[in-house]
């Protein structure tokens, strides 16, 4: 309908100015297929996070963060769990290798990836949230796991995902190995632990606490199990070899840690020297000065080259431990109940890896007289066969585990501490899904099929693995290529700065073994995760939709939510440069 | 109401009082102000507008295009480098006939980089098909956008409202802003006469064979007649409402002038002191203003020059190889009729140099000393230039 006056005045206007011809086409400009002038072609392609091929458990992080970041805390919680059964104890002290090689550490602050990873841990306790995982149908093997610590729990885990039946040996009356006796409350509470290994028998793993595997019960398990996994650790304190080390004031740091957690007060009046400069060191030093006594760290080489993580040296020397660098125990002496330590002075001799070498500095030596003395520069396995066998035709040595495999006998597998060069929870979580993988593969298509198995679960090529890749998961569809800062298009991310993590104040610390890391709230969370590039991944955010000048991209229904019409994309590009984080690759036509 | 603004924020405030729907623009000195002042009232809310960011001149002609031709009434201002960039988009929207409506704040060319007025810019566009409009202050300023729109409607044919840089753009003077509600009275809302519509998709401008490409072409001319025509009638309405008018031409003591200047923008101010004091001493002389330079008023022009002796065109712009743009098409206005004076051109102030009384005076007597014109535009105050050091 046209208005009279309007169309009067139209009338008028159109005489005067006459516009007699103004092309017009009603042809859908649809018959012109401009795809042929293609020669590039994009397409989607999600591609590897550096953080998740840094991480051994091979956690896909940047999947993680991002629905973090959409408030789905459930489903990223489930997506750590695909690759390890710790979250709640790696959030708290993994040394987070993932963090370090966080692109977005060049732009700005890498993600705080291991806070993220403790809050999805806190939301599913604080909910008492169920994880729903896939799991393969049962098998009719068994499989007989020694040590119920972190490398243990997590074979018997991937492995009872795998429809295998768990056993689970453990000698001490509780389960968790050196999560629960080498580690202070302060850094890892109990019920964060309680609440994950509890996990792990709902799945129908059953542990066996107060059962030693001894040489002897080691022969009756491969009578009745179809393998056994060893995972006895590093729990004996390796020997300082100085006269003196076995005076009475001379005391075993992993000991004296177990002894807390087991509920015992030790008597620490006065100072006590810490040998070492690992986390155990530094944990020994610490409870010390929550028990009311002074602690000096006598380490051999300088702080910068402390085992130990940096921040908790940091909070250490905050709390008064005291550091002493560069000097390393040459005898022990008694004196009126007290212990002189008489201490060679070091100094750097060169550089060895990222760590300073060290040598004795002449003759110089120097003493200090203290109240008692703890070991902690190591540790070592316990009986001599917990250890793999040397190499041998029988032998299967891989990243992070060991296969004995003897014809007509049960599979021996060997991990954590015992194989792993860097002695660690994630690493040992690495054992375990590696030793689950190998073993699975072996019985399911033989020997020769593990090593080419495991290369296809590799995350971005590295020695982490997927078991999300393993069991057909959409993971394994990703390119192994880990994207690298220049490719991620940074005009879209805002400079904003790292979260802080919420701590207990200095003087709170030291009264007792309450818990330092605060918990952090569901927004600044999903904040922290909103900076996270999500290397490789889409994340819906349609810029390839919005810039495509041929009105190629189409939205659908599929997983990735839209596909490209080939007919009308001519190859510009625009989409995989426009795409902030890699997720798009453009290759040449082949045509 | 009476304020003290800026050539810049006249524009804008016209825009806003025209209701502009879509604003889009890349920032270019000495334009930056207008968009400045416009992106801030569409944030604000002052205007009901969108204000669309783009990469760069063409773009931004591109997307007022679009809007355009969905229906809504739009602007843009640019300058210099950034009006040579929107070129080829700047024909597309008169062929298109679409009323676009443009700021034109006069740049000169790089290189030498330089920042300063110079019309060579626009004139280098008056092949576009797009109607020109040269400003001498900013209430003229602000006049002469709102009948830009009511101009470019009433023939669909897009509009630049060309001020000079910084001599305009820059300069705060007193200013009558017109009401809204008077504005609205003299500008009603767009009527789109050429427009999409989902109801019935098409695409505009597909090929169109030899046929019937020159009557396309021959509409556009003949719009070019209507609005010299509608010119006349849009400013008579524009003075019954607000009491002001400029004339398509505005001819200064012409009936009894020997020599005329012919000019345009800031120069013909300080033409008109430079009048005042020939006038005293008894020089017969007067001021032809062009304001609307597309289309070309010949008629008007004839009438004011034709009694004259001789006419002195100052250009501030250079076409080379070939003199002063305003010379060479005043020259071509008079030639035709049957008795006309010669025409003097002079070019002066270009790449922003100061036009000052005594280079105008000095124009003055230069003619009339001369007996014939220079083959070529005379260049007014040249410097010796030292070669080699």
């Amino acid at each position: 309908m046209v208005k009279p006056m309007i169309q009067k005045s139209q009338e008028a206007e159109n005489m005067e100015n006459p516009i007699h011809i103004m092309p017009r086409s009603y042809l859908s400009t649809e018959n012109n297929k401009t795809g042929s002038w293609r020669y590039l072609r994009p397409r989607y392609e999600e591609k590897t996070a550096p953080c998740s091929a840094a991480c051994p458990a091979g956690e896909d992080i940047g999947k993680i963060e991002m629905l973090t970041a959409q408030g789905l805390f459930k489903e990223a919680w489930e997506t750590i769990l695909r690759e390890n059964p710790f979250p709640g104890v790696c959030g708290r002290v993994c040394f987070h290798p993932c963090e370090s090689v966080c692109n977005r550490g060049e732009f700005d602050d890498p993600i705080a990836i291991h806070t993220v990873e403790r809050f999805l841990a806190d939301t599913a306790e604080r909910n008492d949230l169920k994880p729903l995982l896939e799991r393969l149908p049962p098998r009719p093997e068994k499989v007989a796991i020694a040590g119920a610590g972190p490398s243990g729990l997590a074979a018997a885990w991937f492995l009872s995902r795998l429809g295998y039946t768990c056993d689970v040996f453990e000698a001490a009356q509780q389960a968790g190995g050196i999560l629960r006796w080498g580690i202070p409350l302060y850094r890892l509470p109990s019920p964060a632990l309680q609440r994950e290994i509890a996990q792990i028998e709902a799945q129908g793993v059953r542990i066996h606490t107060g059962k030693p595997v001894t040489a002897g019960f080691l022969t009756d398990l491969k009578s009745e199990y179809q393998a056994v996994y060893l995972a006895c650790g590093h729990g004996r304190t390796t020997e300082l070899r100085v006269p003196g080390e076995s005076l009475a004031g001379v005391q075993d740091g992993l000991d004296f840690l177990a002894g807390i957690r087991k509920g015992e007060t030790p008597d620490c009046r006065g100072t006590s020297a810490v040998i070492g400069g690992g986390n155990t060191a530094v944990d020994v030093a610490r409870s010390i000065v929550r028990l009311g006594g002074k602690a000096v760290i006598l380490y051999r080489r300088r702080r910068q080259d402390m085992p130990a993580f940096g921040d908790e040296v940091q909070m250490a020397l905050e709390e008064g431990v005291e550091l002493v660098e560069l000097v390393a125990p040459a005898g022990i002496e008694s004196e009126n109940g007290r212990c002189r330590v008489i201490l060679r002075q070091m100094k750097v001799a060169g550089e060895d890896g990222s760590r300073a070498r060290v040598e004795p500095d002449g003759d110089k030596t120097s003493e200090t007289i203290v109240d008692r003395l703890f070991k902690a520069t190591g540790a070592e396995a316990a009986e001599g066969w917990y250890n793999p066998p040397a190499a041998s035709s029988s032998i299967l040595s891989l990243s992070h585990c060991t296969l004995e495999r003897k014809d007509g006998r049960p599979v021996t597998m060997f991990g954590g501490d015992v194989t792993n060069d860097i002695k660690s929870v994630v690493h040992a979580v690495a054992s375990g899904k590696q030793a689950a993988m190998a073993f699975d593969t072996l019985l399911r298509e033989g020997p020769d099929a593990i090593l080419p198995k495991l290369n296809a679960c590799s995350v971005g090529g590295g020695p982490s693995l997927s078991m999300e890749i393993y069991m057909g998961g959409e993971r394994r569809l990703r390119n192994p290529h880990v994207v690298v800062y220049k490719e991620i298009n940074t005009d879209y991310f805002r400079y904003s700065g790292r979260m802080s993590q919420p701590r207990l104040i200095r003087e709170e610390r030291t009264r007792s073994f309450a818990e330092i890391d605060l918990r952090v709230s569901g927004n600044i969370a999903m904040r922290e995760t909103e900076r996270c590039f999500n290397c490789g991944l889409c994340n819906q955010c349609d810029n390839c939709h919005l810039f495509c000048p041929d009105l190629s991209v189409i939205h659908d229904q599929s997983a990735q939510g839209r596909h490209i019409n080939y007919d009308y994309c001519k190859g510009c590009g625009l989409c995989v440069v426009e795409c902030p984080r890699n997720a798009m690759t453009l290759e040449e036509e082949n045509r | 109401m009476r304020r003290v603004l800026e050539g810049s924020q006249a524009v804008a405030e016209a825009v806003r009082l025209a209701r502009v729907q879509v604003v889009s623009a890349y920032p270019i000195t000495p334009q930056t102000h207008i968009v400045e002042i416009l992106s801030d009232y569409c944030a604000t809310g002052a205007m009901d507008a969108k204000f669309l960011r783009v990469e760069s001149e063409h773009s931004c002609m591109a997307a007022l295009i679009g809007a355009q031709s969905a229906g809504v009434r739009t602007f843009t201002a640019t300058s210099g480098q950034g009006l040579a960039l929107m070129h080829e988009l700047l024909h597309w929207a008169s062929g298109a006939r679409l009323p676009i409506v443009m700021a034109e704040v006069n740049r000169a060319l790089a290189p030498g980089w330089n920042i300063w007025v110079d019309q060579t810019d626009t004139l280098a566009q008056r092949d576009t098909g797009w109607i020109q409009l040269y400003c001498e202050d900013s209430q003229e300023v602000i006049d002469t956008t709102l009948q830009a729109y009511k101009l470019a409607e009433s023939v669909n044919l897009p509009v630049m409202v060309v001020l000079d840089a910084f001599f305009l753009s820059h300069t705060y003077e007193p200013v009558d802003v017109p009401d809204q509600e008077e504005t609205d009275r003299f500008l009603p809302p767009y009527e789109a006469r050429i427009q999409l519509d989902i109801k019935n998709p098409c695409s505009f401008g597909p090929l169109v064979p030899p046929a019937v490409y020159m009557e396309m072409r021959h509409d556009m001319a003949a719009a070019m007649e209507t609005a010299l025509k509608n010119f006349a009638s849009i400013e008579d309405e524009y003075a019954g409402i607000f009491g002001r008018r400029y004339g398509a031409v505005e001819a200064i003591a012409c009936d009894d002038a020997e020599i005329i200047f012919v000019t345009s923008g800031t120069i013909t101010s300080t033409a008109r002191l430079v009048l005042e004091s020939l006038r005293g001493r008894g020089e017969k002389f007067g001021i032809l203003k062009i304001k609307l330079f597309r289309p070309f008023p010949v008629e008007e022009i004839r009438a004011a020059l034709n009694k004259a002796k001789k006419i002195a065109v100052i250009d501030r712009n250079f076409s080379f190889g070939a003199s002063g743009i305003f010379a060479q098409e005043v020259r071509a206005a008079l030639c035709n009729a049957p008795v006309h004076p010669p025409v003097f051109g002079y070019i002066a102030g270009i790449g922003g140099r100061d036009v000052t009384p005594e280079v105008l005076e000095e124009i003055y007597w230069k003619t009339k000393q001369s007996p014939v014109p220079e083959r070529e535009s005379v260049w007014i105050g040249l410097q010796e230039v030292k070669y080699g050091s």
